[in-house]
């Protein structure tokens, strides 16, 4: 960024106004969120998850068309979960038609997430307050590190309780770092961890 | 249009009239055709014929109470002051200069705004919420809002020419838009304020109808998020008691949106006759080192990535600075025979003539992330349709460099 700057310095002007712009509130829009700090996010999912993606597929279901999602479990970091789960989202093309829902996480075969699950009347599961409850997961190809960022890393959230935006999204934190910051808000409410 | 003084990246940006048909502009949701081919932009097909009809439920939330207004609850005036911002909200888009919908130019095009009281308009539990009828509803309970999720617009389109939806016409192509509905959970988690009543007490608590209406709108003719922080299709709203940009007036409806937007939505509906904004700037996003893509799994048989995907594209006015237009690159597709390339491509499009632009690319790890744009970058490959293939990750793991301007 310092050499777009020397060379462009209009738009370094511009550039450089970005991160106080930012630090005026915003939230999401074709998704509004309610904030949920991590901790009362881990208390809000009955179960999380670190999983890899295994594939998707769609289908009509109240009305709607849903993207149902397989993940293989590789560890189960509150509650309880089988070997694989399925998770619907909404959205997905079913037969001629494409349903489109903006603010929905989806996912690659293969790629890995730790996921905030809330299960559904029809037995499977759908993640908490969507991109907010998806954390992906990114292995640096040198030191082999794992990190997480929030898919809503980018937005801030809004609280009902003070009215006020706050942007608290989680990016590139080491993945030992978020599972010590969610054991330790499961501690604090004496919630047990797994089953 | 004078060639534009090129920002480059590690990344090398490569400027260069493609042959093939690169990724179309800013973040457009795009459809694979069900018997393959490339994908393309979803949109309406509209004609004085066949206008977007449009309409919202009357229904409203009462306790607690979702939607405020000046005028008391209940009363025509109170759907009256609701429908005007509705009708304000579209009129930004019709209000843009430069496209087959525009009021002034084309007028017809965007139906009368009727009412329907019935709360279920939006969704029910029979598989008929795709009925063709494209309805704004703020008393929703549906099954797709989870936690902390308190609204969204759900968009329908053909994956194949003829296929209809409900009282909607057959589709004259694939990605045709047939169906959008627009859903406000009715749970009290949010309030949502029309402009009138925005500067009243209980106003400054609750969200701005006529913000959220317009970007959903945009949804509604087939935009998907912009990385553009100015653009209305930033995926971010004013906090409560608050809107950005300018109010729509009679001079200027379409003062809500960014230039980003207006160029995002002369792509999908652009005007025939329009002279002035049919600039464009293509390229390529490519690595310095190309042995950096080998570790990219392959997307489809036989395919490799031979570029960066998932890079923002941003065009800036060279005489003020000002954003213009961004894109998310990263593909092309050759239409001759249907076939998709990671090859780092990017389209700006529909740009006004007679200015400089400045070009830069970025990777997504500063104001917007890969995740805020999943499911448009997911869409351009799909599991079901004739071409199958895997879109890769976006990549986020290169440096901007500058690259000397071409003499």
């Amino acid at each position: 960024m310092t050499r777009i700057r020397k060379t462009f310095a209009p738009a370094a002007r511009y550039l450089a106004l970005l991160p106080a712009l930012l630090a005026i509130n915003l939230a999401a829009t074709a998704t509004t969120l309610t904030r949920m700090s991590l901790a009362t996010m881990s208390q809000k999912a009955p179960v999380i998850v670190r999983a890899r993606c295994l594939g998707n597929s769609t289908g009509w279901d109240a009305g709607e068309i849903w993207t149902f999602t397989s993940f293989e479990i590789e560890d189960v970091w509150r509650g309880a979960a089988p070997a694989r789960i399925v998770v619907r989202l909404l959205g997905g093309r079913a037969g001629n038609i494409t349903s489109s829902v903006s603010g929905i996480p989806r996912f690659h075969a293969g790629e890995e997430a730790v996921l905030f699950l809330e299960p559904t009347p029809r037995g499977d599961f759908s993640v908490v307050s969507w991109q907010q409850g998806t954390f992906r997961i990114r292995r640096d190809s040198r030191t082999g590190e794992e990190s997480v960022t929030q898919d809503t890393a980018s937005f801030a959230t809004f609280d009902p309780a003070t009215r006020q935006f706050e942007a608290t999204g989680i990016r590139n934190l080491p993945i030992d770092l978020l599972r010590a910051r969610i054991e330790a808000a499961l501690r604090s409410t004496g919630t047990r961890r797994t089953q | 249009m004078r060639p534009a003084l090129a920002i480059a990246t590690a990344a090398l940006l490569v400027f260069s009239m493609m042959s093939g048909h690169p990724a179309e502009g800013y973040l457009l949701d795009t459809t694979v055709p069900q018997g393959g081919g490339c994908p393309a932009s979803d949109r309406w097909n509209l004609s004085l014929a066949s206008p977007l009809s449009r309409r919202w439920s009357t229904s409203l939330p009462l306790a607690p109470q979702t939607v405020l207004t000046v005028a008391a609850g209940g009363t025509s005036a109170q759907f009256d002051e609701i429908e005007q911002a509705i009708s304000d909200s579209f009129g930004a888009w019709s209000g843009v200069a430069g496209t087959t919908f525009n009021a002034t130019a084309y007028p017809g095009l965007i139906g009368p705004l009727a009412r329907i009281s019935a709360a279920s308009s939006c969704t029910n539990d029979q598989e008929s919420n795709v009925d063709g009828f494209n309805t704004i509803c703020f008393n929703q309970s549906s099954m797709g809002f989870t936690s902390g999720v308190l609204a969204f617009t759900r968009v329908i389109t053909a994956n194949a020419p003829g296929v209809s939806v409900g009282s909607s016409p057959p589709a004259a192509f694939a990605g045709q838009i047939l169906d959008a509905d627009t859903l406000f959970r009715n749970d009290g988690q949010a309030m949502f304020v029309t402009p009138a009543a925005l500067a009243t007490p209980q106003g400054q608590g609750a969200y701005d109808l006529e913000s959220l209406l317009a970007h959903e709108i945009g949804h509604w003719f087939g935009l998907d998020h912009s990385a553009v922080w100015r653009a209305l299709m930033f995926p971010f709203a004013p906090p409560p008691g608050q809107f950005l940009g300018d109010r729509p007036t009679a001079q200027a409806p379409d003062g809500p949106l960014s230039d980003d937007d207006r160029a995002g939505i002369r792509l999908l509906y652009p005007d025939p006759n329009d002279a002035v904004n049919v600039g464009a700037i293509r390229g390529r996003v490519l690595p310095a080192n190309p042995f950096a893509l080998a570790e990219i799994p392959a997307p489809s048989p036989g395919a490799v990535v031979t570029g960066i995907f998932g890079a923002h594209v941003v065009a800036l006015d060279a005489d003020t600075g000002a954003v213009i237009a961004g894109t998310l690159g990263g593909w092309s597709c050759d239409v001759l025979n249907s076939s998709l390339q990671f090859d780092g491509s990017f389209d700006i499009e529909r740009l006004p003539v007679g200015h400089n632009y400045t070009i830069y690319a970025e990777p997504l790890v500063g104001l917007a992330t890969p995740g805020d744009f999943s499911d448009a970058l997911i869409d351009l490959c799909s599991s079901s349709a004739a071409s199958e293939c895997t879109t890769p990750a976006a990549d986020t793991n290169f440096n901007p460099r500058t690259r000397p301007a071409a003499p």
